[in-house]
């Protein structure tokens, strides 16, 4: 994980230097290797520059109806991240994952304090007490990033220049393969996983 | 087929044939069928057996699995498996793989190639295939398969299950091992046996283990080896004389390697359970055989039973016993069998009544016959036996009944025999007494308890009564008889003796011409005698032991010497002389009269011939009895005789008897003419005896006639005879015929003769019969004493000395009467 985030670095700097201009639509599809749409898909574009983590930035991993809402929670690098348990039940959410290893124990309701997830990686949520549930942190140094919806389409709004950018999906424990693209106006890109 | 004594054997044979048959077309589908079920139980237990031993393994593994969840889930364990803190990961699956009693442990990291094993099977784990062999495990493992492998050369049964953190980070595998335990597990509960057999890439196939029997374990191995190259399942083997079915089931395949067990079920314990069912079929079988053939037995016994009864009364009617009558008591078929052989023993009795009335009745006279007459006998003599009184037995015979029933016809003859039955049976002194018809003209009459003076007075009373002519058929006619009696106890102690002897003295009454014998033992010697005589007499004329005996015969009237009679003298070796009398009739039953006559012919012959040469010509007669009379060669045999002896016709003359002639008439008559052809001078014999008329006479060619010597011989005393002979003569010449007078014993009778006109004489007068040599010498003698005679001054006008006479001139010619 450690070597990706090096590897990433290099564009992302590049394209951070590169002069702004006007924002663009970027349509990305992802396929899998049949060519079917994959949702809940994550494409993350990465222009080589360092953008700080807006305050306050986090989301919520509500626990409800034994199942992690959403399943698939993408944030950037440091971001906060709350695990309110909405369920009547008690969960013992944890996570083995290297970037981030934590474990919840039985708890109802909002856990004290928020997580701070500082490294980019594939978190990978689950319950001790209920073994189906499964859910997903994608952690990513960039904030450009798009779930797919079923149709396996993201839409992200990007300015032009250069980037490179990286698809994943859940049961991956590392991002595909890091592509390069110059983004001038809406672009749509094809991904296959 | 076969042959039965008795038909209830047959009924049984039969029926317990198609019984035993039945049974048999059912026993012996059935052995077919149990053998069959037999081995579809067998088959039926080891399909049973495997499914059980899947669904032992499937529970095993399950619950396996669940143990080996326990482990995936434990958090610290994944704890130590996200942190990839390998030793801890050791140290649980080592503690883990001994708590549930594995023989192998590992776990496969998802991410990696890591690959953590308890220390034993370290070296198995790091193989090229490992992490596929675990996918496949996983695969298998959901879709509920078992997972099997070969582990560093021993087979495993594999659990693989997942480590999730909740992705699955990894898997644990646990291997149990298949062994002699897993093996004894399923023959506990499928009651098979169990075999394991694998081969490797390094080693053929082996046993693992086996609950069976080594030998056939091993056995099982080979077997195995050909049924798996074959890829059949179902295999049957013969063991210990035991059949196995065998279930073959692969439970790893993979290249050159396999891992197989082998369920084993016995067909014997079936096959003696239902051979234990056949054999009490067998029993049943047997027993029902019994039972039926006890049934059949006594129903085939009631049905034959009633039958056997009929064979038995059947064996009475032909035994003779008609009396019992035949019980009826069923109104079945045997009851018509029983009605219908009362109907036939009627119907036999009936019959046998008559043969009885015909086998002793006589039909013509109604009289006993000669079998009943002897029955009675018997009975009488039986009844006489304890009375010790005396009874006659009489047979009466009528003469000349022959010529009468030829003469006057059958039915006169019969009239005539039933006539003097019913006057033998009207003159019988009681009730008691029988009268039967022995024979054609014989009857026999019993007298009960009377003696001799009774028997013959019963004669008596006979005589008298056909004294008087009777009268048949309005003809008048007289019945003389003879009469024999015999007396029990005197002349025989049984019916045939008395029978026998009372024939023999009637025998002896024709023959002395007496009216009635009583039976004495000198009869029965004579007769014995005459047996003897017979064979005796045939040696006679070959020995020549026969003299031909010649009796005088002279003109009456000249009182010259013609000739003479050949007589025949028997000279017997032991009894001396025999008279023709006691021979004679004998001969001629016999037939030996033929050769007597021939003899007497050819010594005529001679002795006429050898006269001839002295100078004599005299001539010499010859009897002939009946049957030379029906001798057709005669004629020319005698022709014969005269020419080899230098003879002519006239020198022998032929006598015969009037019964002589009556025997065959027509016969007689065709002989008599050829020789009367011939020349020769023919005579009839014993005239006045006979019932011959001088009317038939005359139509033969006869031309003498010999005037009986009963008629003669008293003729001085009797004047009756003395006018029959005058008759006779009298009435000959009228016919022409030369009358000749025998038995003249006296000179009265010779002259008395001479003045009637008789032609020829003989007598003992004269000369008695004397043999050959004799008469040259009586010629002599007689010649000169007429010739003293003559001298003397008797009557007689002329002497001549017969050497003188020619017999050709005889004064009597017929011609010289007419």
């Amino acid at each position: 994980m450690f070597s990706i985030a090096t590897r990433v670095c290099i564009p992302l700097f590049l394209s951070l230097l590169s002069p702004l201009a006007a924002a663009a639509d970027i349509t990305a599809t992802i396929t899998d290797a049949s060519g079917k749409p994959v949702a809940d898909a994550v494409v993350a574009f990465y222009d080589g520059k360092t953008t700080a983590l807006p305050a306050g930035a986090g989301a919520r991993i509500v626990q409800k109806n034994k199942l992690f809402n959403p399943r698939i929670t993408v944030v950037q690098t440091g971001s906060k991240i709350n695990f309110p348990n909405e369920d009547t039940v008690r969960h013992h959410v944890y996570s083995f994952s290297p970037a981030k290893k934590f474990e919840l124990k039985l708890y109802s309701g909002v856990p004290t304090d928020p997580l701070v997830f500082d490294q980019a990686g594939v978190v990978t949520l689950g319950c001790n007490i209920h073994d189906s549930m499964v859910g997903y942190i994608y952690i990513v140094d960039t904030p450009f990033f798009a779930k797919t919806d079923d149709k396996g389409k993201a839409t992200i709004k990007l300015s032009n220049g250069q980037y490179s950018y990286q698809a994943w999906q859940p049961g991956q424990t590392k991002p595909g393969a890091e592509q390069k693209i110059t983004i001038e106006g809406a672009t749509e890109v094809k991904i296959t996983l | 087929m076969i042959q039965f004594k008795h038909i209830r054997s047959r009924i049984a044979f039969t029926f317990l044939t198609v019984v035993v048959a039945i049974q048999l077309a059912g026993l012996i589908p059935l052995k077919y069928a149990l053998d069959k079920h037999a081995n579809q139980l067998a088959e039926e237990q080891i399909n049973v057996g495997e499914r059980v031993f899947v669904s032992l393994l499937q529970h095993n593994t399950q619950s396996l699995k669940q143990a080996t969840q326990v482990l995936a889930a434990d958090f610290a364990f994944r704890e130590a498996v996200a942190t990839n803190d390998a030793e801890t990961i050791e140290s649980a699956l080592e503690s883990y793989q001994g708590r549930i009693h594995a023989q192998v442990a590992y776990y496969i990291s998802n991410h990696d190639d890591l690959v953590i094993g308890t220390a034993d099977n370290q070296t198995a784990l790091f193989g090229p295939n490992a992490k596929a062999d675990a996918m496949q495990s996983i695969v298998d493992n959901q879709s509920g398969m078992l997972k099997f492998d070969i582990v560093d050369g021993k087979p495993y049964q594999l659990i693989t299950v997942p480590v999730k953190a909740p992705d699955v980070i990894g898997w644990i595998v646990m291997g149990f091992a298949v062994d002699g335990r897993l093996a004894s597990q399923i023959k506990q509960l499928t009651h098979l046996d169990v075999a394991f057999v694998q081969k490797t890439p390094q080693q053929d196939w082996q046993l693992i283990s086996g609950t069976a029997d080594p030998a056939l374990s091993n056995l099982l191995v080979k077997t195995v080896a050909d049924v798996y190259r074959q890829k059949m399942s179902l295999h049957r083997v013969d063991f210990n004389d035991q059949s196995y079915h065998l279930k073959i089931r692969s439970l790893h395949q993979a290249g050159d390697e396999a891992l197989l067990v082998v369920l084993q079920g016995s067909v014997e314990p079936f096959i003696q359970d239902l051979s234990l069912l056949f054999k009490s079929m067998i029993v049943l079988t047997l027993v029902g055989v019994c039972i039926l053939a006890a049934l059949i037995w006594y129903v085939s016994r009631k049905t034959t039973e009633p039958i056997a009864a009929l064979v038995k009364e059947a064996d009475y009617i032909a035994m003779g016993d008609y009396d019992k009558e035949i019980q009826v008591n069923s109104i079945d078929e045997i009851g018509h069998l029983a009605k219908a052989l009362n109907s036939m023993r009627e119907a036999v009795l009936q019959r046998t009544l008559r043969i009885q009335r015909l086998a002793f009745n006589d039909e013509l006279t109604g009289l006993s016959n000669r079998l009943a007459f002897i029955q009675g006998v018997h009975q009488a003599l039986l009844a006489h036996a304890e009375s010790k009184q005396k009874l006659s037995v009489i047979v009466i015979n009528i003469h000349r009944f022959k010529p009468i029933n030829q003469t006057l016809g059958r039915d006169f003859g019969d009239d005539l025999l039933r006539h003097v039955g019913q006057v033998l049976k009207q003159n019988v002194f009681s009730e008691h007494d029988m009268v039967a018809r022995l024979d054609a003209d014989e009857f026999a009459v019993l007298l009960q308890h009377t003696d001799q003076a009774q028997a013959t007075r019963y004669a008596d009373k006979l005589l008298h009564v056909f004294e008087q002519p009777v009268s048949v058929q309005g003809q008048a006619i007289d019945v003389r008889t003879g009469i024999g009696i015999s007396l029990y106890p005197d002349h025989g102690m049984n019916e045939e003796a008395l029978l026998n002897h009372a024939e023999t003295a009637l025998q002896e009454s024709k023959a002395k011409k007496s009216p009635w014998i009583v039976y004495n033992t000198a009869l029965e010697i004579d007769q014995s005698e005459t047996l003897t005589l017979i064979s005796d007499l045939k040696e006679a004329i070959q020995h020549d032991q026969l003299l031909l005996y010649i009796q005088p015969k002279i003109d009456v009237k000249t009182r010259r010497a013609l000739g003479g009679e050949a007589l025949i003298r028997w000279v017997h070796p032991e009894k001396g002389m025999i008279f023709p009398d006691q021979f004679i009739p004998f001969a001629e039953q016999t037939g030996i009269i033929s050769d007597i006559t021939n003899w007497m012919l050819l010594r005529a012959c001679q002795v006429l011939a050898g006269f001839r040469k002295q100078g004599l010509h005299i001539t010499l007669a010859v009897n002939l009895s009946t049957r030379d009379l029906n001798n057709m060669e005669l004629p020319e045999q005698i022709a014969h005789l005269l020419t080899s002896h230098g003879l002519d016709s006239k020198a022998l003359k032929l006598e015969i008897t009037e019964g002589s002639l009556m025997q065959d008439p027509e016969r007689a008559e065709l002989v008599v003419k050829k020789l009367a052809a011939m020349g020769l001078h023919l005579a009839i014999d014993d005239f006045g005896t006979g019932y011959s008329s001088l009317a038939y006479l005359r139509q033969l060619p006869v031309q003498e006639l010999k005037i009986d010597r009963s008629f003669v011989m008293f003729m001085d005393k009797n004047s009756g005879d003395a006018s029959i002979v005058k008759s006779t003569i009298d009435l000959a010449h009228n016919l022409g015929l030369i009358v000749v007078a025998e038995g003249i014993e006296n000179e009265f009778v010779l002259n008395q003769l001479a003045r009637l006109g008789c032609n020829e004489g003989q007598g003992y007068f004269i000369g008695k019969p004397m043999p050959e040599k004799d008469f040259s010498v009586w010629l002599q003698r007689w010649e000169g004493q007429n010739e003293i005679d003559i001298d003397i001054g008797d009557d007689l006008s002329y002497a001549i000395n017969p050497l003188d006479v020619d017999v050709q001139k005889d004064p009597f010619k017929l011609d010289n009467l007419n």
